[in-house]
């Protein structure tokens, strides 16, 4: 045979390849369906457990990026503020804060005015006939300084005390404790997510791995006749990998649904916490790629489990 | 029919390429039954032979063997002259792609219908739907029962389950059909109509292999008959000497 005969056969039997793998999967595709649609009760128990099992991690992954957006916010509402002397001039003022503006961990800086302050307080509850029988304005200006987003508590700290030496500055005032704490919080609790998403998503394999498990069981017969009449481990396999790609993909959905709805019926409370923070707190829910994303993860978990399963257990049979 | 066998047991002359050749073989499971004890014989292409003898014989392991189910303890099984020893597991599927199997019990998948029970082994080659549907519906045709396509095989008799069974086996077109006790489940009319197929298949050259104890039935097809008695091949009776 010539190279270019060779070539040629090459050409002919690589799409004649290509349909045989799509003929044969499209069989193994519509065998698993039945198969699935075959016991609806077993397999929507499985997508139910494997749902909720899923939905956990989700709804604390939802959780956590709150908890993380609001430790951001209140970040920004926990800014320091620099009180400066009564005797403070506005141009020295605002001179001083074009200053703290050019460096480098410092991310924002406003100034109330003493006017605004007395404005403030006259706000608050009880406080207005106190303010009302001032003669004069005792508030000295404020400049509110925002550090760096994600400073590290040490530069934060540096930065106060840097504050605190400045020219006509009387006093500086920090919750930076508070903060460090919630930003501890954050993080345990990132740690929390990603061991129970571990644990959880374990658990799904395992969900997976026993209905596949159960299938096969019940599909010895078929299995042998299969063999007999040619069919390879991979054909044999084929439908039992379909079949758990189906069951994550479904309990993908189902999460995706169960965190959707709790997001809804805590839409409500969450809303008024927001408001109860000025409107400053835009607490969110799933992003709709995230929410595409879990069923896409969860169809990679059901398919490594019937991976798993059915190797072990197809080999036992053989 | 004779006892005695008319071929001698070692290193046979060989006219023809044979397609099944058994050379010595013996089969021993790890409990210590001896299933087969050095078995020679040889199946022409086109040829149709029966094996019988009484139960426990041998004559399932003797199919077992050649289509790869087991391995023989001693000795060399051929097939269409492939070692069947050297076959690695990978390579079993394709070998078995080659036979045509028949069993007793039929083993239709009794939740799909007769079409995709048919269809199979065409699926597992991967053959294209509509090529699939001409051939298993000649196949269908060709045992009777292309009216039942979309049956369940359970709503089908024995005899049609079994004829389904031979339909599965023959739509792939193999060169050698195995048939292991293919009549035991049915009366002898049936019987004799199940054989009438298998006559046919061998008459467009395909060669059988049926393992039957069903003496009457051998002796009315007048086919070549190898006798197995506890494992031991005791007889080789040419189509010509069979009454």
């Amino acid at each position: 045979m010539t190279t270019g005969e060779r070539k040629s056969t090459t050409m002919r039997s690589r799409p004649r390849r290509l349909a045989t793998w799509r003929e044969q999967h499209a069989w193994c595709l519509a065998a698993s369906m039945q198969r699935l649609a075959a016991r609806p009760l077993g397999t929507a128990l499985t997508v139910l457990v494997m749902g909720f099992a899923l939905a956990l991690p989700l709804a604390f992954w939802l959780v956590l990026g709150n908890l993380e957006h609001l430790a951001g916010t209140v970040g920004r509402t926990q800014a320091i503020n620099v009180f400066m002397q009564t005797q403070a001039r506005p141009e020295a003022v605002a001179a001083l804060a074009g200053e703290l503006r050019q460096r480098d961990d410092v991310a924002a800086v406003s100034i109330r005015t003493p006017a605004q302050g007395l404005s403030e307080l006259a706000s608050m509850q009880g406080f207005a006939k106190a303010v009302a029988a001032l003669d004069y304005n005792p508030l000295p200006y404020v400049l509110v300084v925002e550090p760096r987003q994600h400073a590290p508590a040490a530069a934060v700290q540096a930065l106060i005390a840097a504050l605190r030496v400045l020219p006509g500055v009387d006093q500086v005032q920090d919750d930076g404790t508070w903060r460090q704490r919630l930003d501890a919080l954050v993080d345990a609790g990132q740690r929390v997510a990603v061991v129970l998403a571990l644990l959880l998503a374990l658990a799904a394999l395992l969900v997976v791995g026993n209905s596949v498990r159960q299938d096969i069981r019940g599909c010895a017969g078929e299995i042998a006749v299969l063999k007999l009449v040619g069919a390879s481990h991979a054909f044999v396999r084929r439908p039992y990998l379909y079949a758990g790609l189906w069951y994550g993909l479904a309990s993908g959905v189902v999460a995706s649904v169960l965190v959707a709805i709790v997001e809804m019926a805590l839409a409500g409370p969450l809303g008024r916490l927001a408001a109860s923070y000025g409107g400053q707190l835009a607490l969110g829910g799933l992003t709709w790629w995230q929410l595409l994303m879990a069923p896409l993860l969860a169809a990679f978990l059901g398919w490594l489990g019937a991976r798993l399963v059915s190797a072990r257990w197809l080999r036992r049979m053989a | 029919m004779r006892v005695a066998s008319r071929y001698p047991r070692l290193h046979v002359p060989h006219l023809h390429r044979a397609v099944i050749r058994f050379d010595q073989v013996s089969k021993h499971y790890p409990s210590g039954q001896e299933a087969l004890s050095q078995v020679s014989f040889e199946v022409a292409p086109g040829e149709m032979v029966f094996v019988t003898g009484h139960s426990g014989a041998g004559k399932s392991t003797l199919l077992k063997l050649l289509a790869a189910i087991e391995k023989p303890s001693r000795g060399r099984v051929s097939l269409d002259g492939q070692n069947l020893a050297r076959v690695g597991p990978h390579a079993v599927p394709l070998l078995r792609r080659k036979l045509g199997m028949v069993f007793q019990d039929h083993r239709l998948l009794m939740d799909r219908s007769v079409f995709a029970n048919v269809e199979l082994p065409l699926v597992i080659a991967g053959m294209a739907a509509d090529e699939r549907a001409r051939r298993v519906r000649a196949a269908l045709e060709k045992v009777g029962l292309l009216a039942t396509e979309g049956k369940s095989p359970e709503a089908l008799s024995t005899g049609e389950q079994q004829r389904v069974g031979i339909a599965r086996a023959i739509v792939g077109k193999p060169t050698v059909l195995l048939a292991d006790e293919p009549t035991g489940n049915l009366d002898p009319h049936l019987a004799t109509e199940v054989m009438g197929l298998f006559a046919a298949f061998q008459q467009v050259g395909t060669t059988i292999l049926v393992a039957s104890h069903d003496l009457a039935l051998i002796k009315r097809m007048k086919k070549r008959v190898v006798v197995l008695d506890h494992g031991r091949m005791v007889d080789d009776v040419p189509a010509v000497e069979v009454a």
